[in-house]
């Protein structure tokens, strides 16, 4: 006899208010249904009320863990109308929060996934490791959430002090090799709770165009840093972590090996840091009528943003943002499906998911 | 054992009167171990009295008919049972007993468990319904090991007495059969790694979701007397046979401490298991001892 079940829209595996209808037979879920839109704020609408300064405030409001991301991307679609470039020290200190913004983002994944698993001290581990990440983020930028560093051609403050930074970074990594990395993939329980389980395979995640570490994880290599470079990526050397499984520890292995490829990232960010401006000079902008897109690659995948402006106007008319979890989240189906109920929190954690974003 | 002791062993010592605090204490004692291991500070000394007494004074929706006559029932008979269970403990040395008082042991051990099945299923809640399931595939599944345990123990003595058993000589049999204990505690207390029926991030918290107020306030104590009972069980096992019986029970309470600890300790060190690991664990476990329980039997009868 099958019987539903909802998680959510309130459940304590969920940090934000969405709900995943499950129908099982005992412990068996057969099937799924993922119900969004409980928290639509009309962040698009708004925009179009905002002049070129206030939108990149909004926008950095439409996800409190990928916040830099979200006014990245929209700055460098804002440039292209603007018809502006960047001085090359504003591109490496962007590079430079986005993957500390990746690193703090996987690290609260990671702590997130231990929970669900049951697993409350790893999680306590994490979060340790994430405030020292975060810590970085406010030594550079004065802010812990909404960052407020991009701005149309450069960013809003310098890197004083590179060197300082360095030995941060370099703690950071020493710990995440010590502690979270050797866990998540020697604990005979963690494991037994992540192999095998919610396997998406090669065909159904191109189907399904998934994105970011969802695809990387079952063998798709894609990852827009290499890919569609932005920002100093072209000039960082680096590898895309793939995995061929498709399971939950696939996902956990492919961000780990990610969080070490940022750390890499960021050492030689920081040691190449160019000299000179890091923003154009001051002064009125004016925008060429038509629609930019940029693309960006999110801790969970990439985000588009699609911006269009009228001649002579002072807002945009119109933003359009795609998130990765909107690309991810179908996939959830293909998931759970025979997956036991157990897993399943487990399981819809594991595509990263952040409805905030979604939603807007 | 006269009216005078058994009353005097229900409601004072190892009874009521200090299992009550004692429960209390080693509610506190998990959580601030598992807390100072996971690097937070923990619940003040006096928390789990404060959750009692504020819980004694919530006011809950009435529930009538016989399901809220049901529902209101199971956790006191959970409370009774556990602390019965605590107050048959042999800590004392000739502390009296009858011939089979240990089978009436574990009937009041199982019992709290067999209320959690029962009362998930009276609230009729999706979710403490799939947690009361749990409940009762885990039991069924380490309640083999655990009496596959205690009866090794009782039928090497020849005698389903307890206090024949508090007093046997350490052998090999004992051993295994504190070992097989000791794997069965975590289960039998929902720690991790086999916390799957109170499952939080999965099904709320399985059984209990429906309950609040003082019927929750009495689970709480009911979960802290389990605590009591399943450490003490083992605790009289572990503890060589002593004369003086202030002694007896200041080591009675210092081997529970310990056991407190070291399951604490690997309920942090652990991630949850999904319920068809546990039972294939439990199992493999009851026939691995099954197979040493045979063989040392075999050979402390060759050696005889």
């Amino acid at each position: 006899m099958s019987y539903r079940i909802p998680m959510g829209p309130y459940h304590p595996a969920l940090e934000e208010p969405y709900k995943l209808e499950m129908i099982c037979e005992g412990e068996t879920v057969r099937d799924a249904r993922l119900h969004i839109g409980f928290n639509f704020r009309g962040i698009e609408h708004l925009a179009e009320t905002r002049n070129y300064y206030q939108v990149i405030a909004l926008m950095e409001r439409v996800c409190g863990i990928c916040s830099f991301i979200h006014t990245l991307t929209l700055c460098q679609s804002m440039e292209q109308l603007a018809g502006l470039t960047p001085p090359p020290r504003a591109l490496y200190i962007r590079t430079i929060m986005a993957e500390l913004e990746r690193l703090h983002s996987h690290v609260l994944w990671a702590g997130i996934a231990a929970k669900l698993m049951g697993f409350k001290t790893m999680f306590m581990t994490c979060f340790e490791i994430r405030e020292k990440v975060m810590d970085i983020l406010q030594a550079i930028s004065g802010n812990r959430v909404n960052y407020s560093m991009n701005r149309v051609g450069g960013v809003n403050r310098d890197i004083e002090d590179p060197h300082a930074i360095l030995l941060m970074v370099q703690a950071l990594e020493t710990e995440m090799a010590r502690t979270i990395i050797p866990i998540f993939t020697t604990s005979a329980t963690a494991r037994s709770r992540c192999a095998g389980i919610g396997v998406l395979t090669h065909a159904r995640a191109l189907s399904c165009a998934v994105v970011g570490p969802t695809a990387r994880a079952s063998g798709v290599p894609q990852d827009l840093r290499r890919d569609a470079p932005y920002a100093a990526y072209p000039e960082m050397e680096f590898d895309v972590p793939v995995e061929p499984a498709g399971d939950v520890r696939a996902r956990l292995l492919v961000r780990a090996l990610e969080i070490m490829e940022s750390c890499r990232i960021l050492r030689q960010a920081i040691a190449k840091l160019p000299p000179g401006e890091f923003h154009v000079p001051e002064g009125k902008l004016s925008f060429a009528a038509g629609t930019a897109v940029s693309r960006v690659e999110a801790p969970r995948g990439e985000v588009m943003y699609s911006i269009t402006w009228k001649e002579n106007a002072r807002n945009p008319s119109r933003v359009h943002v795609r998130t990765p979890t909107y690309a991810n989240m179908p996939a959830v189906r293909w998931m759970v499906q025979g997956a036991r109920l157990a897993d399943t929190p487990l399981i819809q954690a594991s595509i990263d998911p952040c409805y905030s974003c979604t939603d807007r | 054992m006269n009216l005078l002791t058994a009353l005097a062993r229900l409601l004072l010592f190892p009874g009521l009167l200090f299992a009550v605090p004692a429960a209390w204490f080693f509610l506190w004692v998990e959580r601030k171990a598992v807390a100072l291991m996971q690097g937070r500070i923990g619940p003040p000394f006096m928390q789990p009295f404060y959750d009692f007494v504020k819980l004694l004074g919530k006011t809950t929706p009435p529930r009538t008919g016989i399901g809220g006559l049901l529902m209101r029932l199971w956790p006191l008979l959970a409370v009774s049972a556990a602390a019965g269970a605590v107050g048959m403990l042999p800590v004392l040395p000739a502390s009296g007993g009858f011939e089979g008082d240990l089978i009436l042991l574990l009937a009041l051990l199982e019992l709290p468990s067999v209320c959690i099945i029962a009362a998930g299923f009276t609230s009729r809640s999706i979710f403490s319904e799939i947690g009361s399931a749990r409940e009762a595939a885990l039991s069924v599944s380490y309640n083999i090991v655990f009496l596959l345990a205690i009866v090794s123990i009782a039928a090497a003595q020849h005698t389903f007495r307890l206090e024949a058993l508090a007093t046997m000589p350490a052998s090999p049999l004992l051993w295994l059969g504190i070992a097989a204990l000791l794997v069965c505690l975590p289960a039998r207390l929902h720690l991790n790694p086999f916390s799957l029926p109170n499952a939080e991030q999965e099904i709320y918290s399985g059984p209990m979701i429906e309950y609040a107020g003082p019927e929750l306030a009495l689970w709480e104590l009911s979960h802290g007397l389990e605590w009591v009972a399943a450490t003490g069980l083992v605790a009289t096992l572990l503890a060589p046979h002593i004369t003086l019986w202030w002694m007896a029970v200041l080591l009675f309470i210092a081997l529970s401490f310990l056991l407190v600890l070291l399951l604490s300790t690997l309920a942090a060190a652990t991630a949850r298991l999904a319920i068809d690991t546990t039972v294939r664990f439990y199992w493999q476990c009851s026939l691995l001892f099954a197979v040493l329980a045979i063989s040392s039997a075999l050979l402390m009868r060759l050696r005889s």
